[in-house]
């Protein structure tokens, strides 16, 4: 069976996974940057857990982690429509300044309203909805149903990409003046995929609540987007298996190969020297990639290697 | 009226270096476009460049104040020509290009942690005296910011707006071929104004740092404010950042003032800003690449 570390080493490889899925619709498909990746993830991390925590439901648990879940997701998704609609008729600069201050809103909420959530002290009394013996053995189970809920959204990224709706969002992100000139009704497409994709983020917080079972504002930092960036830039934002693939190179690799089967060089290397590396090494490949490989390890979308098959370029 | 005049003390003296960082970063902003997000490390490293040289050479703050703004701005222009000018020269898009810098400024926060080391780090100064301005108790430290942030706000208008360089750095902006063939040289004109943007940040940096303590998210806390308060401030011109920032700094006070914590107050001021962008634009251009 799998160790305590490897667990917890791979349940942080699995919800990257799932943002930078999450992310590819945005960003690789759409072209729009959210930068505030974290924002919905932490809004559905918290509402989730002062709904369990605070709340005296008249039913036990798995109904109560399931209510509470879907009101955090459902949450997660409204604040998605209403960045959504914040963002979807300015540029770049307005997207990067819309979802940055999103994301910073939540982090404000989840330190001042110390009551509901803790503060800085955080809030405990999280736990998994069931209980099949040892803690060991529980949280296993709980990767396997992640892993299962990240590979519900990877097939629906697949069907996205198959189906109508995946060209549209190629073409409001590849023109959106001439997808508008086409008929096509690009601010609801952009409105309505904020709409999903952050519910999905707000989800994916909802089983990292479980998971720690202890919630701090440091758990909602920037770290959490700009992982989910690496893992997607780094795998191919125009693809679905990049965001996959990335995840494993970036934080499967820092945080599982050089975390637990490197010996430490010295005393406060997998404390203190590692994470900083970890960060530092992470927004070096944002700029490295992009700069000499901006597809990404993957590369073009396979429709467009497709065509450059067919018509030679 | 105590409170008002309280607010506006506490406002622009607390506040001062916000508008120095604002300015030098809408300078860039103006000239190329470009949003850096590594910006926030080039405040932060001003003020540990003046730790630095303040704990090592036992400079007093005033002094320090010089080598920390030639030092960012040197570090400024070490961007550029490193990362900056060779992704434009590869046509890196607008997208990607926020991303870069997003990367770069992640790189320099958590590299700095292991050339200066993790814990905290404060300046070595014996502390402020308090002068009264109306009535209100204020740091020395901070007046004398207040000060450097007039002299130079002042200068660098006069400068944009009078001077021939000044002239030279707007045509470079607004059209950067006509601008050549005018014998503008564009990589001296883009350095210089690298430069100005990185001492201004690094001197709102030093201020920062002398405040409160020096830490690697110094800058990265200030960055949505300086954001802000460019986005929507430069519409109107460089006079527009600085009234802009103004403004914000003496709301922030007065709400600060009033609310029982202080991060109510910036929460406000976020909401009030995003509804001002999406209310007077930063509109998609509707002429696409078609």
């Amino acid at each position: 069976m799998l160790d305590a570390f490897l667990i917890s080493g791979l349940f942080g490889v699995v919800m990257v996974i799932g943002l930078g899925l999450l992310l590819h619709l945005e960003l690789g498909l759409a072209r729009i940057a959210n930068f505030g990746v974290v924002g919905f993830f932490g809004l559905g991390m918290y509402v989730f857990g002062v709904l369990y925590v605070r709340v005296d439901w008249p039913f036990g648990d798995p109904w109560v982690f399931l209510v509470c879940a879907l009101i955090a997701t459902a949450a997660a998704g409204l604040a998605g429509l209403i960045v959504g609609w914040l963002i979807a008729d300015l540029n770049t600069d307005g997207v990067l300044v819309g979802t940055l201050a999103f994301a910073t809103a939540v982090a404000i909420v989840a330190t001042t309203e110390a009551e509901l959530t803790g503060g800085a002290e955080g809030m405990g009394g999280l736990a998994f909805p069931y209980d099949i013996g040892k803690v060991t053995d529980n949280e296993l189970l709980w990767l396997v149903i992640a892993t299962l809920v990240v590979g519900l959204i990877f097939a629906f990224v697949r069907q996205v990409h198959r189906s109508p709706y995946g060209r549209l969002l190629v073409a409001v992100g590849g023109n959106e003046p001439l997808a508008r000139s086409l008929g096509k009704a690009t601010f609801r497409t952009k409105f309505w995929l904020f709409g999903v994709a952050s519910a999905g983020m707000g989800l994916l917080g909802v089983m990292d609540a479980v998971m720690l079972r202890f919630l701090v504002p440091a758990n909602i930092g920037v770290d959490v987007t700009l992982a989910a960036m690496v893992g997607l830039v780094l795998g191919g934002t125009a693809r679905a298996w990049g965001a996959v693939l990335g995840a494993f190179l970036s934080v499967g690799l820092f945080d599982i190969v050089l975390q637990g089967y490197l010996p430490a060089p010295t005393e406060d290397w997998s404390a203190q020297t590692l994470p900083v590396l970890r960060e530092a090494m992470f927004g070096a490949t944002l700029v490295v990639v992009l700069l000499f490989r901006p597809l990404g390890v993957l590369g073009d979308m396979r429709r467009d290697q497709l065509m450059r098959r067919l018509h030679g370029r | 009226m105590d409170y008002v005049v309280q607010s506006v003390v506490i406002g622009l003296t607390e506040n001062a270096p916000l508008v120095l960082a604002a300015i030098g970063f809408a300078l860039l902003y103006r000239l190329s476009g470009l949003i850096n997000v590594a910006y926030s490390e080039t405040i932060t490293l001003g003020a540990y460049f003046g730790m630095w040289v303040n704990t090592t050479f036992g400079l007093d703050f005033y002094t320090v104040l010089i080598p920390a703004g030639l030092l960012a701005g040197l570090f400024s222009v070490a961007t550029y020509l490193g990362i900056f000018r060779p992704a434009k020269r590869r046509n890196v898009g607008t997208l990607e290009l926020i991303i870069v810098s997003f990367g770069l400024s992640i790189f320099l926060r958590y590299g700095l942690q292991l050339v200066f080391g993790y814990p905290v780090r404060y300046f070595d100064v014996p502390p402020p005296e308090t002068i009264y301005v109306l009535g209100v108790g204020v740091g020395s430290f901070r007046l004398l910011a207040v000060a450097v942030v007039a002299v130079l706000s002042l200068l660098l208008y006069w400068f944009i707006q009078k001077s021939s360089l000044g002239l030279q750095i707007r045509a470079l902006a607004s059209d950067e071929d006509l601008a050549q063939v005018s014998g503008i040289r564009p990589l001296a004109v883009t350095v210089l104004i690298w430069f100005i943007a990185g001492v201004a940040g690094g001197l709102a940096g030093a201020f920062f740092g002398v405040g409160a303590s020096v830490d690697p998210l110094l800058g990265w806390r200030e960055f949505l404010f300086i954001l802000l308060v460019v986005l929507v401030g430069l519409s109107w011109g460089l006079r527009g950042v600085i009234l802009v920032g103004i403004g914000a700094g003496v709301a922030l006070a007065a709400m600060t003032l009033q609310f029982s914590q202080g991060l109510y107050a910036q929460l406000a001021l976020i909401v009030v800003f995003a509804l001002i962008l999406k209310w007077r634009g930063l509109r998609l251009t509707e002429t696409g690449k078609v």
